[in-house]
C-alpha cells in the first residue's frame, strides 16, 4: 500500500522536509536527534511525504521502511496488535526481497511466510512469530500489544539495521481500548520503549497541536522535534492545479488566471478535488467562473464535503450530536471563536455535559482548530442543508453568488486609538477608499459623517480598557461595508432614540443626535454584541447615483 | 486653548457679526464657536451670520452647538443667519430638523443685505 503513490516529480515543495527525513536514522545514530512529530492542516499532505520516503527507502538498502496508519486501524487493542505485528512483518520481507506485492497480499497468513523467512534466516523474526501467538493464545492482551509494539525494534536490533516507524495520524492511538471505547487510557504510551530506541526514528503525524494532547508522557515530547508542513505557495498550488487537469484531460480558457485558486490556501487535498470537479462536471474551457462553480459542487456535495463529512462521523458518531456539533461550528464561524461557555450550550440545544463532550470531541480532532475558508464554507452549507432544510442547490447557488461577485472585493483594516480626532483619520480613509471606486464626492461626505458619528461613540462611551477601535472597509462594486468593532460598554439605546429639536431647545439637551444621522445616511445599520465586543456594521448599496459619472 | 481659538475667527460688520468656523466643525470648535457668538452677545449684537464656507467636516456634537447659539439668540430676540453651506451641510442640517431654526442664503453678502434691510 505505501508504494501506491504519486509519481516523484509531482510532489512539489517538499524537498527539504523529504531530505531531512531521509536522513533521520543517521541522525538518531549520533544521537542528535531521531523523532519527529509532522503536523500540519488535514489535506496538506503528510501522509504523502511518508509514502514519498517510504518510497524511496524501499528500493535503497540502508534503512527499513515502515509505515502504520492508525486512520484506518481497527482500535481495538487485540486486532490493532495484530494488524501491527503482522504488517510490520509484511512490509520487512517484501523490504528484503523487494516484492511489493508481499506488503499488500494482507489475506495471506503469516504461516504461508514461513519459508520466504527462512529461506533469508531471519531466525529470530521465526520466534517472534511464535512469541506472539503464545500471547494469542493465552489471550494476554498487553503482551500482544508490548510484541506487536516492539518487533519493530527487535528486527533492527536483530539485523543492525535502522528501522524507520512512520506513524500516520498516531494522535487516534489515543483511542486504543481492550474492549469497550475508553478502558485502556494510556496503551498509547507503550510506544515510548520503541521511540527511545537509538536504532528506530520514528515519523508521527497529527493534527496540529495533537502531539501534547496525545503525549501525556513528557519525556516523549522532549524526545520529539516537531516539523510543520504548511501550505504549497501560490504559483506551485497554480501549477498543481493545472497539472491535475491536463492529467484529466480538461482544457484550461487561454488567459485564465484562476485567481480564485488562492482560497483552497495551498492545500494539496482540495487542488486535487477541485481539479477532479471540473472532471466530473465535465468542464470544457475552464474558465475563472467554471472555478467557482465546480468549488461550489465540491464543498456541498463534492469529495471535499464528503471528506469533511467522514471526518465529522469518526469523531462523533451520533448524529444529533453532530448536528449540535454543526450548530456550535457555525456560531464559532459568525462570531470569530467560541468563549461563552453558557451560552455555547444555548447553541448546541443540548445539556451541559453533552456540549463538553462535544466540544471535547472537537478538540481531540482537531476541528476545533480548522479555520480555513474551505472548511468554513463546507460548514456553512451542511448548516444550510442540515440545520435549514435547504436543497443542494440552493445552497451551491448561494456559494457561487457569494465569490462570484467577491473577486472585486477589497479590503483594507484600519485600528485606531481612543483618542480626539481619531476619528479624522478614518474620515480620511474613507475618502480615498470611496474615491479609489469612484464614488461621488458629495456622497463621501455623508459616509465621513456617519463613519465619524460610530467612531465617536465607541470613543466616548465604551469605557474600553483596550482603547483601540477596529474597523474593516469591504468595497464590492454592488456595495461597501463597514465593519467597526470596540470593547467596552455595550450600546446604549437612548443614544438611538428621537428627540424632536424643538424639545432639545427646551430641555437644553444637544446630543444623541448621531445615530440617528447614521441610519438616515446608510441603507442597513446592525449592531451586535460578541462577549465584551460591540460590533457596528454598516452598508451602503452602490447605485448609479453614488458614483461618479 | 489657543489651537481652538484658531477654528474660529469673525468680524464686525455693522451691527453684523459674522463668524468664520474652520475645518473640523467638533465639540471643540463648536464651543468656541458658542463663545465667540457670547461675546458678541454679551456686546449688544443681535444679528448672526455664520459663514461655512470653510467647514469641511463634521460632527453631530459640533453640530448641536449650534443649537445653543439659537436658542441664545431666541431670548434676546436676535436673529441667526447660515450661509455658504455645501449641500451637505444642508441636507444633514435639514435632516436633523434645524433649517427651520435659522435663515440660510448662500452667500454671506446675501446675508448681510437682508439682515441690513432690517426686515430681521
Ligand atoms: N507536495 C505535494 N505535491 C502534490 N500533491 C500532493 C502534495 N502533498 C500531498 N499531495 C496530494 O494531496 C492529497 C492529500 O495529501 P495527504 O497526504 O493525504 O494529506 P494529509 O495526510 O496531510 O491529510 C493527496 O492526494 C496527495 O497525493
Ligand atoms: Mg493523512
Amino acid at each position: 500500500m505505501p508504494l501506491n503513490t504519486i509519481p516523484a516529480e509531482n510532489f512539489l515543495n517538499r524537498e527539504y522536509e523529504f531530505k531531512y527525513l531521509k536522513d533521520l536514522a543517521e541522525l538518531k545514530g549520533n544521537a542528535l536527534g531521531g523523532n519527529v512529530f509532522l503536523e500540519g492542516a488535514r489535506g496538506m499532505g503528510k501522509t504523502e511525504l511518508l509514502k514519498q520516503l517510504y518510497r524511496f527507502l524501499y528500493w535503497e538498502d540502508g534503512v527499513v521502511p515502515f509505515y502504520y496508519s492508525f486512520k484506518t486501524a481497527n482500535l481495538k487493542g487485540t486486532y490493532f496488535a495484530r494488524d501491527y505485528f503482522t504488517g510490520f512483518v509484511r512490509q520487512y520481507l517484501s523490504f528484503a526481497k523487494k516484492e511489493p506485492a508481499i506488503a499488500d497480499n494482507a489475506a495471506e497468513p503469516l504461516q504461508r511466510l514461513m519459508p520466504v523467512i527462512s529461506s533469508l534466516g531471519l531466525h529470530w523474526l521465526i520466534d517472534c512469530i511464535e512469541d506472539f501467538q503464545e500471547h494469542l493464545r493465552k489471550n494476554d492482551f498487553y503482551w500482544q500489544i508490548v510484541a506487536a509494539i516492539s518487533v519493530p525494534v527487535v528486527a533492527a536490533q536483530k539485523s543492525g539495521k535502522p528501522v524507520i516507524i512512520m506513524l500516520d495520524d498516531f494522535d487516534a492511538a489515543e483511542r486504543l481500548y481492550e474492549s469497550s471505547l475508553g478502558d485502556a487510557h494510556g496503551l498509547i504510551s507503550l510506544f515510548g520503549e520503541s521511540m527511545r530506541n537509538r536504532l528506530c526514528p520514528h515519523v508521527i503525524t497529527g493534527s496540529t497541536g495533537a502531539l501534547e494532547a496525545i503525549f501525556t508522557d513528557h519525556s516523549l515530547i522532549g524526545m520529539t522535534e516537531q516539523m510543520r508542513l504548511g501550505p504549497l505557495p501560490e504559483d506551485l498550488a497554480a501549477a498543481l492545479f493545472r497539472a491535475h487537469l491536463a492529467h484529466l484531460k480538461v482544457a484550461c480558457a487561454p488567459g485564465a488566471q484562476l485567481k480564485f485558486l488562492d482560497i483552497l490556501r495551498g492545500n494539496p487535498l482540495y487542488i486535487r478535488n477541485l481539479a477532479k470537479a471540473a472532471w466530473k462536471m465535465q468542464k470544457k474551457e475552464f474558465t475563472e467562473k467554471d472555478l467557482i462553480e465546480c468549488y461550489a459542487f465540491e464543498v456541498t456535495e463534492g469529495e471535499t464535503a464528503f471528506y469533511w463529512s467522514s471526518v465529522f462521523n469518526r469523531y462523533v458518531p451520533n448524529a444529533s450530536k453532530r448536528k449540535a456539533m454543526l450548530k456550535l461550528l457555525m456560531h464559532s464561524i459568525e462570531n470569530g471563536g467560541m468563549e461563552n461557555g453558557a451560552q455555547l450550550v444555548m447553541v448546541s440545544g443540548l445539556g451541559e455535559a453533552e456540549t463538553a463532550a462535544i466540544l471535547e470531541a472537537m478538540e481531540v480532532s482537531g476541528i476545533i482548530r480548522e479555520n480555513d475558508s474551505v472548511f468554513q464554507d463546507f460548514i456553512r452549507c451542511l448548516y444550510l442543508k442540515e440545520i435549514k432544510g435547504r436543497e443542494a442547490r440552493d445552497v451551491r447557488e448561494k456559494i457561487e453568488l457569494k465569490y462570484v461577485s467577491a473577486g472585486e472585493e477589497s479590503r483594507f483594516e484600519l485600528v485606531i486609538p481612543m483618542s480626539s480626532n481619531a476619528e479624522l483619520v478614518v474620515a480620511k480613509a474613507v475618502e480615498q477608499i470611496g474615491r479609489n471606486i469612484h464614488l461621488d464626492p458629495d456622497f463621501l461626505n455623508y459616509l465621513q459623517l456617519a463613519l465619524i458619528e460610530v467612531c465617536i461613540n465607541a470613543i466616548e462611551h465604551s469605557g474600553s480598557y483596550e482603547k483601540k477601535v477596529f474597523l474593516k472597509f469591504i468595497t464590492r462594486p454592488d456595495k461597501l461595508e463597514i465593519i467597526i468593532e470596540n470593547s467596552g460598554r455595550p450600546f446604549s439605546l437612548d443614544s438611538r432614540t428621537e428627540v424632536p429639536v424643538e424639545e432639545k431647545l427646551r430641555m437644553g439637551m444637544k446630543r444623541g443626535w448621531g445615530f440617528k444621522l447614521v441610519y438616515a445616511i446608510m441603507d442597513s445599520v446592525k449592531i451586535e454584541r460578541i462577549n465584551d465586543r460591540t460590533r457596528v456594521i454598516l452598508i451602503k448599496n452602490i447605485t448609479d447615483k453614488e458614483v461618479l459619472q | 486653548m489657543k489651537s481652538v481659538q484658531f477654528n474660529v475667527t469673525s468680524r464686525l460688520d455693522g451691527d453684523v457679526a459674522v463668524i468664520y468656523p474652520k475645518g473640523y466643525l467638533n465639540n471643540l470648535s463648536g464651543e468656541s464657536l458658542v463663545i465667540e457668538c457670547g461675546i458678541y452677545i454679551g456686546k449688544g449684537i443681535t444679528k448672526i451670520v455664520v459663514n461655512f464656507s470653510e467647514t469641511d467636516l463634521i460632527n453631530s456634537i459640533g453640530i448641536s452647538m449650534l443649537l445653543q447659539i439659537i436658542e441664545d439668540l431666541r431670548n434676546i430676540k436676535g436673529t441667526i443667519c447660515c450661509t455658504n453651506m455645501s449641500k451637505f451641510l444642508r441636507d444633514t442640517f435639514e435632516m436633523l430638523g434645524l433649517i427651520k431654526h435659522m435663515h440660510v442664503f448662500p452667500v454671506e453678502s446675501d446675508a448681510l443685505k437682508y439682515l441690513k434691510a432690517g426686515k430681521a
